[in-house]
């Protein structure tokens, strides 16, 4: 019986007969294998973008309220036994940062204008580590004094009010438990640019004390944005911080609660590209067999002769297959190192997507893919696996053919 | 059956028949043909006279319409596909008319690859691969690829490697057909020499008169009949 190594050396020596043949398949399939690893690598670093974009604009990757504050935003549903949690939440290793705020409807005002916003009281210390809007002051400052009666506005919110720094705007909110109006005059100290319309026109920033003194809550906060030392805790539903930060009363949730149509694009975009797999397998298996069939039908009279020497018709499956787990490895090999060369340059120049939005999502930052060990092993393994299972067909057709068929012109 | 014992090659009302576009052509037409355990015979006639199949079903290469066909004392046209394979690798040897070496062996990989499937140790692989290159005349050529040796030398590992296995019957198609006469005449008294000597039985299939000159006895096809039987002991 024929060993292991003298099937192995005949694959080698057989897919090496025609180098120019066996150079043009390996390179087709090695390209399926690069696309598939770059298609991964590009997904990847798209959803970090995607989630960076999300959580670090403003959102953060965790959020703490009060139950019921999420769908009623009622002014009065503030985070109960705040200090302990916000000691509690200081002593955690896995966050890194946290904010408070206070968030209430409101209507704000101008001699111009007038325009329904969301009104959000922050800390301006611990808020920048969170969120971005000192990043994206275009005009004026963010909250450099220790005025209290500074305001930033989105800058569609201020064309809307016709108003620019230090024109005067009037802010108008509810407060908890009365319902009394409660109103204040402000000064434009800010104007901030994010690319996305809801903040640009939909958003106020005064700071947490005023903010408190005009709901009339006290020291109280209706929000604590956390940022956590590793972004995906913000994206795991199973981490145990979830269960430990809802009791008494508050829930702990992730970003990906919050948005959950990102979370559902992310398992959409996750089947697009196992989708996209099976196209680039399917033309890769059409190259593995037009490769073999190719291979087989120049050397149909040889194969006649190994059966006329003694071999069985499974030992001629078992050899065309070698010969494709050979293909399979040189293909691997080329797309492999293809794969790893194109996506290590785009990770070195990225992709400028900023501006864009996709699914409601601005990208703020380049597009940079992400490489990861799985990608050269996974896809490798299908590939190899492939390549052997569409091996079969050549395998078992030759394996089928009658001797005296393969060798007419000669016994 | 006892007779067929005695005789390595035995058909019986031997029949093939090829459809031809929906017309059957009979290519082999009731053939009884013996043939003992050492000859050295030849089957002749003109192009499409049957000598091609009827090579093929005497080695289960084929299979025949109607009819039976022993082998060495056993029924090889009942035989399986894996039956007939082990068959063909322990008593056949195949010479070709194009040598048909495998490419991507060296001389001696090429030899010894019955042997391999046969599953030999590789000590008695070696010894008998050394011994038969002495005597194809090939000592030293045992790392050469077959694309670097001259037609009459790779029709010479051909024939090594049809004897190295020590089969009971060596089927050879036109040998001599690709090889000047000189190299033909040498491999012929060669074969001879080997049949003489191992006591090997050897059937061609020919248009060679070398080889008709030298077979011991000639079987003449013709339109898939034996028309002729000449015994020259």
């Amino acid at each position: 019986m024929l060993n292991i190594w003298m099937f192995i050396k005949l694959a080698w020596r057989n897919i090496l007969r025609n180098k120019r043949r066996t150079f043009i398949a390996s390179t087709a399939i090695g390209i399926g294998l690069a696309s598939l690893i770059f298609t991964d690598a590009l997904w990847i670093g798209m959803e970090n973008n995607m989630v960076e974009s999300i959580t670090s604009s403003f959102l953060g990757e965790g959020q703490i309220h009060r139950q019921g504050f999420r769908s009623t935003h009622e002014v009065e549903l503030t985070i109960n036994n705040l200090d302990k949690l916000v000691s509690d939440l200081e002593q955690e290793d896995i966050v890194e940062h946290l904010t408070l705020r206070t968030t209430s409807f409101g209507m704000i005002s101008s001699p111009a204008n007038f325009s329904s916003i969301n009104m959000v009281g922050i800390y301006p210390p611990t808020e920048k580590h969170i969120s971005q809007i000192d990043d994206v002051i275009t005009e004026g400052n963010y909250f450099e004094g220790d005025d209290p009666h500074d305001i930033v506005i989105g800058n569609k919110l201020a064309d809307v009010l016709e108003v620019n720094i230090g024109d005067r705007v009037v802010m108008t909110v509810a407060q908890a438990y009365t319902g009394d109006l409660s109103q204040e005059m402000f000064r434009v100290s800010g104007i901030f640019h994010f690319n996305v319309t809801e903040m640009d026109k939909g958003m106020a920033f005064i700071r947490l004390d005023k903010a408190q003194k005009m709901l009339g809550i006290n020291h109280q906060v209706h929000e604590i944005a956390i940022k956590f030392i590793n972004h995906e805790y913000g994206r795991d539903k199973q981490l145990p911080f979830w269960d430990k930060y809802s009791k008494n009363g508050n829930e702990a949730v992730s970003w990906a609660v919050i948005l959950p149509q990102i979370e559902a694009v992310f398992s959409m975009s996750n089947f697009s590209i196992f989708i996209i797999g099976l196209i680039l397998f399917a033309i890769v298996s059409l190259v593995i067999v037009n490769t073999l069939f190719m291979s087989l039908r120049e050397r149909m009279f040889e194969f006649g002769v190994l059966r006329a020497l003694g071999t069985r018709p499974f030992v001629l499956a078992r050899m065309i297959l070698f010969e494709a787990g050979a293909l399979a490895i040189i293909s691997i090999g080329l797309g492999t190192v293809f794969g790893f060369l194109v996506t290590y340059i785009t990770i070195k120049t990225g992709i400028d997507y900023t501006g864009i939005e996709f699914v409601g999502v601005t990208f703020r930052h380049l597009l940079y893919p992400v490489l990861q060990v799985k990608q050269f092993i996974i896809y490798p393994i299908w590939v190899f696996i492939l390549t052997t299972l569409v091996g079969l067909y050549p395998a078992l057709y030759a394996a089928k053919m009658s001797p005296a068929n393969a060798m007419r012109k000669s016994l | 059956m006892e007779k067929r014992n005695e005789h390595i090659i035995v058909t019986e009302k031997l029949k093939k028949v090829y459809s031809d576009g929906g017309v059957p052509v009979p290519a082999v037409d009731g053939i009884d043909l013996t043939i003992t355990q050492g000859e050295f015979s030849a089957i002749v006639g003109p192009s499409g006279s049957g000598k091609t199949t009827l090579l093929n079903i005497i080695s289960g290469l084929d299979s025949p319409t109607e009819g039976k066909v022993w082998l060495n004392g056993n029924l090889i046209s009942s035989m399986s596909g894996n039956e007939l394979s082990d068959f063909r690798r322990d008593n056949i040897g195949f010479i070709f008319q194009a040598y048909n070496l495998i490419p991507v062996l060296s001389v001696e990989e090429n030899i010894e690859y019955i042997m391999l499937l046969q599953g030999v140790p590789k000590e008695q692989r070696r010894q008998r691969v050394e011994r038969i290159l002495e005597d194809v005349g090939l000592t030293g050529f045992e790392d050469r690829m077959p694309l670097q040796l001259s037609g009459g030398q790779q029709q010479r590992v051909a024939i090594a490697r049809a004897m190295v296995s020590r089969p009971a019957l060596i089927l050879a198609d036109e040998p001599t057909a690709n090889l000047d006469s000189k190299t033909g005449a040498e491999l012929l008294d060669m074969m001879r020499k080997l049949n003489q000597d191992s006591g090997i039985t050897f059937v061609f299939s020919t248009h060679d008169k070398m080889i008709m000159e030298r077979a011991k006895r000639l079987i003449i096809l013709k339109d898939g009949k034996i028309v002729g039987d000449e015994n020259r002991e």
